[in-house]
């Protein structure tokens, strides 16, 4: 289902590539290519907005400071408008950038976490460590991930922590899987032999030689992962299953659902924002995966 | 197989032991009004009121003699309810994923074989824009557009049962009751094909054979097609795999928006209602597909390319 | 040709449309009434469900003894006439004759006899405490049912609707166990429709009965029951015509003033008066800060109630000051201690109580559960958090589905503040009073008592009204019981809920009621023919 899966497929479909990347003119290849440079703007805007949130809106964004239903632009002082309760949108778009954001964020990184480490492990180690472990991903790939996030959420009450930990322990099988790939085809490589020749423990191998140069997809599925948890975070708050407590792109798009025919706009700023950022990780996935990938480069 | 199917069942009965509340609790609790009593009654009639291992063994005792048991709460078999819903679930999945395999891959087919230029833009953009929206957003989008205003497609259900259609006149009305559900859950996947054909293609487009055949004069549409599009196939195969297995999840929303009367949403419900069996029953089913449909993969996988040994 | 009408013709044309227009209100045969059920029914026999979708359908299936008009007052339905005697201890129904359920068997007394012994006395949720006090069922005739009481229960009369107290058919259930009987989901019935079918997930078909006790009616052939989950689809539905009726609020509010204005629908809020429904939050009095009534008057003085109704509910309610709602007028007293909205009131109390602001501003946190039935309840919950936070309280708000609310709130009893709805119906004995009977307190049973209030002058009073035979000293204990639940304030009464459904205006006489919503629609015709 996600780009994650993507991105694993064309690497593999790749021939074996060189096992250091040029850092020096890794930023400027990826900047130089379109896609990623219009994602790092898209990003960088929601960065900003993120961590201006505090300054432009200082007071809770779910006061109730206006008049209901003001639509944007009638009003200077609520340049977006306000919701039903007569909250501002603006201040929500501005703090629910921080929400969206961390969520994505950290459940990427508790995935990341997961399906690297499960990953390593299948792929460095064979034998039970390898056939147990497998079961164990073939398990949580075989639950529909969007059913199990919802489930765990219900469960455990939403909150954002919950909510969190919900999309993290559900999305992390596939990179476990990418992980896996990535490492069994460096195992096999000269550089791991010659390790293994001089003597090198297991640990030093892993984390000095298979991670460095298996992190490259594992990169690029991060950033589309984000993204995927930013749209997961707001379906869920839209089936009422959001953090009641605090203002997301995701909460405010399930408020402005019941009012979507008559005042669209509640519903449809957030919706275009979360598009906005959605777009701009999957660019500098794409930028990422271009700028990462040598076979690309040559030409 | 047998294993991932324990596995299931025991995420699945923790998980709904977890949850707080148990059955009765919902239909007491919907029946808007309860006594001590009737709320025993219905502990006593579910089962509920028995010792937690004596549950667990009695329902791992009926997974593995193939039992998916009794819903309480429907007053049905849980096979039965499963199956009511299984066409209306087997119709929506194929004709979402049909219509994303069938029109992603050729517009990625198109976007490759325009690459760079603004045809190839138009579609990478469009699909990444279908990718970022929202599923339910689209759908709702959708309902607004074509069903109020255009007032060309049914707002939601699955067949306008008033009307009383038989035969043909009611396959026709299925369909244009699928058209607006099939089109929300496949947009998704048809921008995800778009790109991945787009990648693949591009990718093998620089192989060593495909040069070859270029050279050998080969027409270049017959080189895209036999040679690039084929070899490009490999990881399409494995999106569909993938696809496969997890729109049963994506459904949910789907079905919500729609009233579409599908597995997805009588999963949601089950949880919401604790209703045990019922969602395990339907876990099982969705993970059985998934697994055949991983083996059918790979059996295509080196079909399509003896080099590959799957892993 | 075509040539401009002359006057007279003009003349002629206006007065056979105005001639059609009486015409048209004789109730026309015929017609498919696509109706919306929502949330699908877990049954359709109300015999121990009395949730909002069952009724809805099954009022359809099954008569009751009594329908209520819009003004409360009981109607004859399967019961020709009744009386009661003086010292309220007898209460003889005679039945209608001719009457025949779907599957031809006669309908007699001894139905109504089966039922309440078997049904109403023992496992029915509301009915097991009304009927408490009837010893014993008499059926000398077959159209003749007596009901001998050991002391007198006046409720009774108020419930005895195919809602309140469906009578089922014996001959069906007898000897079987009742909540596995496959007859639940394919009911037989006494009413004005049989039903067809019921396919799970999509809709419930039903069908007009030929041989209904009510001759001519009903006027519509069929009724089907679809099942729409999503709100805005339901909004679609009702603006297109593909469905002529839902109730109970189908589309949110907002949506209600647009759908109002197309000149194919018609809102509807009347039908309701038998349910009154009173929205409250439960403050539980365990807390260590809620236990203190002064805590409990500042968080009534910090809510405006008026705002509630007007912002939270669209005008859909209207401020309540005492647990039984002004629409159950025979009861209702505005003679109780107010709280108005008076934030520096409620500011004072808290002081006073020795709750003073912190450094941070805040004087303590507490929890909010509301009730997971919507997103008005979620809005409500808002509302109170910020309303509490400018006194300076941080409430903590908690969202989860119904089984994790009933646990938490009437199990487990782990809150602070809870929102839910009861109905008060035309006795507050059937509905409200046991909202602070302390009977209920550790029995787990949901929608009882759930702020743990435990006063043995308001249990006095509660047992009082339940067995006195005199109307009007009934009225004098439930004002009494009004003044001190307000003084006590467990509960904050918040506002009168105004449900309302939405139909097209093609559809006549759709509410003739008082119960409409949980009544049969035997009434309803078509001006025109459906599309």
């Amino acid at each position: 289902m996600t780009l994650a899966d993507e991105t694993r497929i064309s690497a593999t479909a790749a021939a074996p590539h060189q096992s250091k990347v040029r850092r020096r003119s890794f930023l400027g290849l990826l900047l130089r290519r379109p896609n990623a440079a219009a994602g790092f703007v898209l990003l960088g805007a929601t960065a900003i907005i993120a961590a201006l949130a505090g300054v432009i809106y200082p007071t809770d964004p779910l006061d109730m400071v206006g008049q209901p239903f003001l639509w944007p632009g009638h009003d200077p002082e609520f340049p977006l408008g306000t919701d039903m309760l007569g909250r501002d949108i603006a201040a929500g778009i501005f703090h629910g950038a921080r929400v969206s954001l961390l969520i994505g964020s950290v459940a990427t990184l508790v995935a990341v976490v997961i399906g690297v480490g499960i990953g390593t492990l299948t792929g460095y180690y064979s034998g039970w460590v390898d056939r147990w472990l497998m079961r164990v991903t073939e398990l949580f790939q075989t639950i529909p991930p969007f059913l199990f996030a919802l489930a765990v959420v219900a469960v455990l009450q939403p909150s954002i922590k919950t909510i969190v930990a919900a999309i993290g322990i559900t999305s992390w099988p596939s990179l476990a899987r990418l992980v896996r790939a990535e490492v069994l085809r460096l195992r096999n490589s000269e550089m791991v032999h010659a390790a293994v020749g001089i003597g090198a423990t297991d640990a030093r191998i892993i984390l000095l030689h298979i991670l460095p140069n298996a992190i490259a997809p594992v990169i690029v599925s991060a950033s589309i992962m984000v993204a995927t948890a930013i749209l997961t975070e707001s379906s869920l708050a839209f089936l009422g299953l959001g953090d009641p407590n605090v203002v997301s792109w995701g909460t405010m798009v399930g408020a402005g659902r019941e009012v979507l025919r008559t005042d669209w706009y509640v519903a449809t700023i957030p919706g275009i924002a979360i598009i906005f950022v959605v777009l701009g990780l999957n660019l500098l996935g794409d930028g990422l995966n271009d700028a990462l990938d040598p076979k690309q480069n040559r030409r | 197989m047998v294993a991932v199917v324990v596995g299931i069942a025991i995420i699945n009965f923790f998980l709904l032991q977890l949850a707080p509340g148990d059955a009765a609790q919902v239909l007491a609790g919907e029946a808007g009004s309860a006594t001590p009593e009737y709320m025993a009654a219905l502990r006593k009639q579910f089962g509920l009121d028995q010792p937690l291992y004596v549950q667990f063994g009695r329902y791992i005792g009926n997974v593995l003699t193939f039992d998916l048991g009794f819903s309480f709460r429907h007053g049905m078999k849980v096979s039965d309810l499963i199956l009511g819903r299984l066409p209306a679930t087997l119709l929506l999945m194929s004709a979402s994923i049909g219509l994303a395999a069938i029109l992603g891959v050729a517009a990625g087919f198109i976007a490759a074989r325009n690459a760079g230029r603004l045809t190839d833009t138009i579609i990478s953009s469009v699909a990444l824009l279908f990718y970022a929206t929202p599923v339910f957003w689209i759908g709702l989008m959708l309902i607004v557009v074509f069903s109020v205003w255009l007032d060309l497609l049914p707002v939601g259900g699955m067949t306008a049962i008033e009307a009383g259609y038989t035969g043909f006149a009611l396959a026709a009305d299925i369909a244009r009751h699928m058209v607006l559900p099939s089109v929300t859950l496949g947009l998704f996947y048809l921008a995800v094909y778009a790109r991945l054909t787009r990648a693949a293609m591009l990718e093998v487009m620089t192989q060593d054979y495909v040069r070859t055949a270029v050279a050998k004069g080969v027409r270049p549409y017959r080189v895209a097609l036999h040679h690039v599009l084929r070899n490009a196939l490999l990881p399409i195969v494995t999106m569909l795999g993938l696809q496969i297995g997890s729109v049963l999840g994506g459904a949910v929303l789907v079905e919500t928006i729609f009233s579409w009367p599908g597995l997805g949403r009588l999963a949601f419900e089950a949880l919401f209602q604790r209703d045990l069996n019922l969602l395990l029953g339907i876990l099982i089913c969705s993970s059985v597909v998934v697994v055949v449909v991983n083996l059918l993969v790979d059996i295509i996988y080196t079909l399509l390319d003896p080099r590959i040994e799957t892993i | 040709m075509f040539t401009k009408p002359s006057l007279l013709t003009a003349a002629m044309v206006v007065a056979s449309g105005l001639m059609s227009e009486a015409i048209a209100e004789t109730p026309r045969r015929g017609g498919t009434l696509v109706a919306i059920v929502q949330p699908e029914p877990v049954t359709i026999t109300a015999g121990t469900n009395v949730a909002a979708p069952t009724q809805f359908v099954s009022g359809n299936i099954f008569d009751g003894l009594v329908t209520y008009g819009i003004d409360l007052q009981p109607k004859p339905a399967l019961a020709e006439s009744w009386d009661v005697a003086p010292d309220g201890k007898t209460i003889t129904f005679r039945l209608r004759k001719g009457v025949t359920w779907h599957d031809g068997k006669p309908f007699t007394s001894a139905d109504v006899k089966w039922t309440l012994e078997n049904i109403w006395k023992t496992i029915h949720p509301r009915n097991k405490a009304v009927f408490l006090e009837v010893s014993q069922v008499d059926t000398p005739d077959e159209h003749t049912v007596v009901l001998r009481l050991n002391r007198p229960s006046l409720p009774i009369l108020s419930t005895i609707n195919a809602s309140g107290a469906q009578i089922l058919p014996k001959h069906l259930y007898e000897g079987t166990d009742f909540l596995t009987s496959p007859w639940n989901n394919k009911p037989i019935g006494t009413g004005p429709f049989v039903f067809k079918e019921w396919s799970k997930g999509n809709h419930i078909i039903l069908e007009r009965n030929p041989n209904y006790w009510d001759k001519e009616r009903p006027y519509l052939d069929r009724i089907i029951f679809k099942v729409i989950p999503d709100a805005a689809a339901r909004s679609a539905a009702l603006e297109k015509g593909d469905a002529h009726y839902a109730a109970f609020s189908p589309v949110p509010l907002k949506d209600a003033e647009r759908l109002a204005a197309l000149p194919n629908l018609k809102i509807e809020t009347r039908g309701y008066e038998w349910l009154s429904p009173l929205l409250y939050f439960d403050l539980n009095v365990d807390n260590a800060y809620l236990k203190d009534v002064r805590v409990r008057r500042a968080i009534a003085h910090a809510i405006d109630r008026n705002a509630i109704a007007k912002r939270v509910w669209y005008g859909f309610g209207k401020p309540a000051v005492s647990p039984i709602p002004s629409t159950v007028k025979q009861f209702h007293t505005a003679d109780v201690p107010k709280y108005e909205f008076d934030p520096k009131r409620a500011e004072a109390l808290l002081d006073e109580a020795g709750f003073k602001r912190g450094a941070n501003g805040v004087r303590f946190t507490i929890s909010h559960d509301f009730l997971p039935y919507g997103d008005d309840y979620r809005r409500t919950g808002e509302y109170l958090k910020q309303a509490l936070k400018r006194v300076g309280i941080e409430v903590n708000i908690r969202a989860q589905d119904g089984a994790a609310f009933i646990k938490r709130i009437y199990a487990d009893r782990d809150f602070d503040i809870s929102s839910s709805w009861n109905g008060a119906f035309p006795d507050p004995q059937i509905g409200i009073t046991r909202m602070y009977w302390s009977g209920w307190v550790g029995k787990a049973t949901p929608w009882t008592n759930g702020s743990g209030y435990r006063n043995p002058e308001i249990d006095k009073l509660i047992e009082q009204t339940a067995v006195s035979s005199d109307p009007a000293q009934r009225v004098k204990l439930f004002h009494q019981f009004q003044k001190t639940a307000q003084t006590d304030l467990p509960t904050i009464p918040l506002i009168e809920l105004r449900f309302f459904s939405v139909h097209s205006s093609n559809l006549r006489d759709l509410t003739v009621y008082g119960d409409q919503i949980y009544a049969s629609l035997k009434n309803a015709w078509f001006a025109e023919p459906p599309k």
